[in-house]
């Protein structure tokens, strides 16, 4: 184990997940089951108490858990100089290969759901009678298991990557010609794919604030729409991905063989503000979406164009700056 | 719903402080850095290749050195590298490569030892279970 401030406050912040989840969680689910029931109304006034107790107390959680998921990066940048081999993250990264990967992959979820679960907080207490409480616990229930998970995760790894291990780093790995992020691009467009894939993302990303503006415009926030938008923005975070690794990642490097975004991070802090707006910017417009999902119920109803608004304005401005960002430095280059 | 004049200012102010370090970013020297992975060379594994232009591109291993290779083949000069035994640069046409069990750059695993002697190269292959290798560069 690596003993720095960063591992320490990881672990410190696990632990406190792990209780605080367990007992939210347990508690939450109750709660959504007892909610469901018709009660009388000295019942349903301490059923509410013990609602805002847990929502109370959960709220830190989840906060603390979305501040997180940029932690955990800057906890592993901390390692580094104690892993031979590691020249950035990635390098850490190779310690503990499918428990960090696996948290790789939980974090962006469970940071997404509780921003949507948030959102549907915020709209719920926005109204005189809770109509969105019921659905508030279930999915608090279900987003816990994944807490609960990813703050074990996070213990496991920081106790498992000891000092001195010997890995090799991005170079050898995220360089081979036959990497994916090469090969699909290379056997659609060919050997000159990097023009094409820089053209394609221009094209997605530029269509897909153009439509949230669209949207913001005409008010149109049908569920179908907010569906489609969002299959959209992932589409488009996909390419976002591709054409980082392959073309804007090394340009900005001033690297052109080396494709590693770890470093790209490093080398380049400032592609680090690109990398938030554009997560919160696709995030918002998934938010917009599960909002309308889970949101349409009851007086939360006629709130929710006012709301989806608010977070289709959010997504717009989050995109267009990470756009700005990006056109910034290929201009600089 | 109109556009907040908040937001607005936000974003002018990200745009504004993101060009400035951008700007900043783009200035740093990067003289002693690989141009592969740009990691800090050290420079007793240090390999450079003249460009026909009289450019120079230095790289932190025969490894990142090999990996760029195939790219800059048509326009390279001359490559130099170093040996390992007394730090002194040599033509690669010149010098002697042994692949054995010893790492020398570890973020890339570089198992690849350049010698200006035979005798020094031979007495590494017997040391650390090493074995001649070609020219990476030719």
């Amino acid at each position: 184990m690596i003993l720095n401030a960063l591992s320490i406050t990881m672990i410190f912040i696990g632990a406190l997940s792990v209780l605080l989840t367990i007992w939210g969680g347990v508690s939450s689910f109750i709660l959504y089951r007892k909610w469901r029931r018709p009660s009388t109304p000295e019942e349903k006034t301490s059923l509410e108490d013990r609602s805002y107790l847990v929502l109370l107390i959960m709220v830190i959680v989840l906060v603390i858990r979305l501040i997180n998921w940029p932690l955990f990066y800057v906890t592993l940048q901390s390692f580094i100089s104690d892993i031979e081999g590691a020249m950035c993250i990635f390098g850490v990264t190779q310690v503990k290969v499918s428990l960090t990967r696996f948290l790789e992959f939980l974090k962006p979820i469970t940071f997404f759901l509780i921003g949507g679960w948030f959102i549907l907080h915020i709209l719920d207490r926005a109204t005189k009678t809770s109509p969105l409480m019921g659905r508030k616990l279930l999915v608090l229930s279900f987003i816990s298991l994944l807490v609960l998970m990813d703050a074990i995760g996070d213990i496991l790894l920081m106790i498992g990557i000891v000092p001195e291990s010997l890995v090799s780093c991005c170079t050898t790995i995220t360089d081979i010609s036959n990497r994916p992020t090469r090969t699909t691009p290379l056997s659609i467009f060919g050997p000159e794919y990097a023009r094409p894939l820089r053209g394609l993302f221009f094209i997605t990303h530029l269509a897909l604030i153009g439509m949230i503006g669209l949207a913001l415009k005409s008010r149109i926030f049908r569920r179908p729409v907010l569906g489609l938008l969002f299959l959209f923005s992932l589409l488009n975070a996909l390419l976002f991905l591709l054409s980082q690794i392959e073309v804007f990642a090394p340009a900005m490097m001033h690297l052109p063989f080396h494709h590693c975004l770890y470093c790209l991070w490093q080398y380049v802090p400032d592609s680090i503000a690109m990398y938030l707006f554009f997560i919160l910017g696709t995030f918002s417009v998934g938010w917009g979406f599960t909002t309308d999902l889970f949101g349409k119920i009851g007086e939360a109803s006629s709130l929710l164009p006012n709301y989806v608004g608010k977070i289709y304005w959010a997504a717009f401005f989050f995109l267009s700056a990470s756009f700005i960002l990006l056109v910034i430095h290929l201009l600089l280059d | 719903m109109p556009i907040n004049k908040r937001q607005i200012i936000l974003l002018i102010i990200f745009v504004i402080i993101s060009l400035v370090l951008g700007c900043q970013g783009e200035r740093k020297p990067i003289e002693s850095r690989c141009d592969y992975d740009g990691v800090k060379i050290e420079p007793l594994y240090a390999v450079y290749f003249t460009l026909q232009d009289g450019a120079e591109k230095k790289f932190c291993s025969m490894a990142c050195a090999s990996l760029s290779f195939p790219e800059l083949k048509s326009r390279i000069k001359e490559v130099v590298v170093v040996d390992e035994r007394s730090g002194t640069k040599v033509n690669a046409s010149q010098a002697l490569f042994v692949e054995s069990e010893m790492v020398t750059v570890p973020h890339v695993k570089n198992r690849i030892h350049v010698f200006s002697k035979e005798e020094d190269a031979l007495k590494h292959i017997q040391k650390f279970k090493g074995r001649w290798v070609e020219n990476p560069f030719h």
